[in-house]
C-alpha cells in the first residue's frame, strides 16, 4: 500500500510540473550524453593506441643519390640489430604505386608528381616501439639516409586530437550536468511547495522522514533515469547512423566502436543519472526546503 | 504526562523571552486550558510539545520522555502519541471528510483496511457520520474542525493538543466542539488547549493556566478567563 501511494505520489507529481520534468530530462540527457561520448572516445583512445602502436614503424628515407653498396650494408645493419623485429624495403617504384592507390581521388595531385620523386625507405618496425630515439642515435649518421620518421610522432598528434574532444565532451557534460542540478533542485522546490499541504499534515501526524522524502527523491531520480535512457538513444543513433553511416570512410584511421561499448553505457549512465539526482534531491530536501 | 522544567524560549532576534522560566505539570487525563493575550508565549508551548522547536534552557518531558534531547529520526514516531487541532483546521482541500483522515492513517503505514474499519468510526464519534464523502469546501467551519479532531484522534494519541480550535468558530459552533473535546477527554484522553476565548473558558470550568509576557501568573484548578 505504501509502495503504491509513494508511486503514485511520484506519478502526479511529474505530471503536475510536467515542462519542467521536461527540461530536466533533456538537460540531463545532453550531460550525459556528453559524458557517455567522453567515456567511449577515452575507451576508443585507448583501443586505437594499441591498434595502431603495434602497427607502427620507424621509416628511414633514403638519399636520391644513395649507392647500392650502402643500401645493402644498411639493410643488413637493421636485420642483425637486436631492437629491430623486421625490416620490408619499399622500393621508388611500390612507393609510387602506393602513392597512386592512396591518392587515387586527387588525380591532379598525382599526375603532379612524378614516380621518381618519391625515395626509396626502409620500413623498420621495433621490437619496443618506446626505442626510436637509440635507432635514430644509433643510424642518424651514417651516408645515404635522408631521414629518419618515427610515425608515433605523428599518431600522437591525432590522438592529441581526440584527447582534447574528449576533454570537450567532458567540459559540456560538466557544464550541462550542473545546470541539471539546479533544475533537479528546482523541481524539487516546486514540488515541495504545491505539497506544502500534505507535507505539513505528514509531519503533523508522525509520517516518517522517508515516507515524506521519497516521492520527492524518486522523482528526481525517475528524471535522471529517463535522461540516461535519451543519453543512451543519442549515443546508439550518433553510432549507427553517423560514425558507420555519414562518416564511414574515416572507419580506416577511426575503427568502429563496438557495439558492447554503447551498450555498457546504458547501465553507466542510469547509475550515474539516478544516483546524482537522488543525492542532490536529497540535498535540496534536507538542507534548502527542510521537508 | 506533561512537563517543563524552567523552560525559557527567546526566538532569534526577539528582544524578550517567549516563554520565562515556565514549569508547569499536567497529569494524564487533565484538561488545561492556557490563557493569555496574544503573544504571550501560550502558542509557543504548543510548538514546544511538538518538538517544533527547542528551549534555550529548561526541560521539556512527554510521555516520560525527555523532548529536548530527542534525536530528529525519532520525532515521528513521537508524535503519533499526539493529536493536534488548529485555528486554521489544516484540511487537505482536495480530499474528502473521509479522506483527510483515512490520509492520517495512511502515511503512518496502516492499511486501506484498518482505515476502511476506524475512519467511520472516529467519524461517527465527532458526529459527522453521514457526511463522510464532503469535501472541505462542502463543510461548514465547525463541520470541518470536527475532521481535524476526527483527524487528530483517529490514531488515539494520550495527548490532544488545541492551538484556538475555535478561534474561527461562532460561539454556538464553539461549544459544540467544546463538547466534543471533553467527551475525548473523559475517553482518559489529555487535553491541553491554548485559547483566548472567555466564554468558552467560563462555562467548561477546567484547570486554567495564564500565561503573560511569558510568564505563569496563574495556576487554577477549575478556572474562569478572570
Amino acid at each position: 500500500m505504501r509502495a503504491k501511494y509513494v508511486l503514485s505520489e511520484v506519478v502526479t507529481g511529474l505530471w503536475r510540473n510536467v515542462t519542467m520534468t521536461i527540461a530536466m530530462m533533456i538537460t540531463m540527457a545532453v550531460s550525459l550524453t556528453m559524458l557517455g561520448a567522453s567515456m567511449l572516445v577515452y575507451k576508443q583512445v585507448d583501443r586505437m593506441q594499441s591498434f595502431f602502436y603495434g602497427k607502427v614503424e620507424v621509416s628511414i628515407f633514403l638519399k636520391t643519390d644513395v649507392t647500392e653498396a650502402q643500401r645493402t650494408s644498411l639493410q643488413s645493419d637493421l636485420k642483425g640489430d637486436p631492437l629491430v623485429q623486421n625490416v620490408i624495403y619499399e622500393s621508388r617504384d611500390t612507393a609510387w604505386q602506393r602513392f597512386k592507390t592512396q591518392f587515387k581521388d586527387a588525380p591532379d595531385l598525382v599526375n603532379a608528381t612524378k614516380p621518381d620523386s618519391l625515395p626509396e625507405s626502409f620500413r623498420v618496425k621495433l621490437k619496443n616501439p618506446e626505442k626510436f630515439q637509440a635507432i635514430y642515435n644509433k643510424y642518424n649518421n651514417r651516408d645515404g639516409i635522408s631521414e629518419i620518421v618515427d610515425q608515433r610522432k605523428l599518431l600522437a598528434k591525432i590522438f592529441g586530437i581526440f584527447n582534447s574532444m574528449q576533454n570537450v565532451a567532458l567540459i559540456v557534460s560538466i557544464i550541462q550536468g550542473v545546470a541539471a542540478l539546479l533544475l533537479v533542485a528546482n523541481m524539487i522546490q516546486i514540488a515541495a511547495y504545491s505539497k506544502r499541504r500534505e507535507v505539513a499534515v505528514m509531519k503533523l501526524v508522525g509520517a516518517s522522514n522517508w515516507f515524506i522524502q521519497a516521492p520527492f527523491v524518486l522523482e528526481a531520480v525517475f528524471a535522471g533515469l529517463v535522461g540516461a535512457v535519451l543519453a543512451f538513444a543519442a549515443l546508439f543513433v550518433a553510432k549507427t547512423f553517423f560514425l558507420e553511416g555519414a562518416l564511414k570512410s574515416l572507419q580506416t584511421v577511426f575503427p568502429p566502436i563496438p557495439t558492447g561499448d554503447v551498450l555498457l553505457m546504458l547501465p553507466i549512465l542510469a547509475g550515474i543519472g539516478a544516483a546524482v539526482n537522488a543525492i542532490a534531491g536529497w540535498i535540496t530536501l534536507r538542507f534548502y526546503v527542510r521537508v | 504526562m506533561i512537563q517543563l522544567e524552567q523552560v525559557t524560549k527567546t526566538y532569534p532576534k526577539a528582544s524578550r523571552p517567549s516563554l520565562d522560566d515556565v514549569s508547569v505539570s499536567i497529569d494524564k487525563g487533565d484538561f488545561v486550558f492556557f490563557i493569555g493575550p496574544s503573544g504571550s508565549g501560550k502558542s509557543t508551548i504548543i510548538k514546544l510539545l511538538l518538538h517544533e522547536i527547542t528551549p534555550n534552557s529548561g526541560k521539556v518531558y512527554v510521555n516520560e520522555r525527555d523532548v529536548t534531547t530527542m534525536r530528529s529520526w525519532k520525532i515521528p514516531t513521537f508524535r503519533r502519541s499526539i493529536g493536534c487541532v488548529f485555528q486554521d483546521f489544516r484540511l487537505l482541500p482536495n480530499r474528502t471528510a473521509y479522506e483527510n483522515v483515512a490520509f492520517a492513517l495512511e502515511v503512518i503505514g496502516k492499511s486501506k483496511g484498518v482505515a476502511r474499519r476506524v475512519v467511520p468510526e472516529v467519524l461517527e464519534l465527532v458526529g459527522l457520520g453521514g457526511k463522510e464523502h464532503r469535501y472541505p469546501h462542502e463543510l461548514s467551519g465547525g463541520e470541518q474542525q470536527r475532521v481535524a479532531v476526527a483527524r487528530a484522534f483517529v490514531n488515539r494519541p494520550l495527548i490532544l493538543l488545541a492551538d484556538e480550535p475555535t478561534g474561527n468558530l461562532d460561539p454556538d459552533t464553539s461549544i459544540e466542539i467544546m463538547r466534543l473535546l471533553d467527551r475525548i477527554n473523559r475517553t482518559g484522553t489529555t487535553v491541553v488547549m491554548v485559547t483566548h476565548d472567555s466564554n468558552i473558558v467560563n462555562q467548561m470550568r477546567r484547570r486554567v493556566v495564564e500565561i503573560e509576557s511569558g510568564r505563569i501568573v496563574r495556576d487554577q484548578p477549575r478556572g474562569v478567563y478572570g
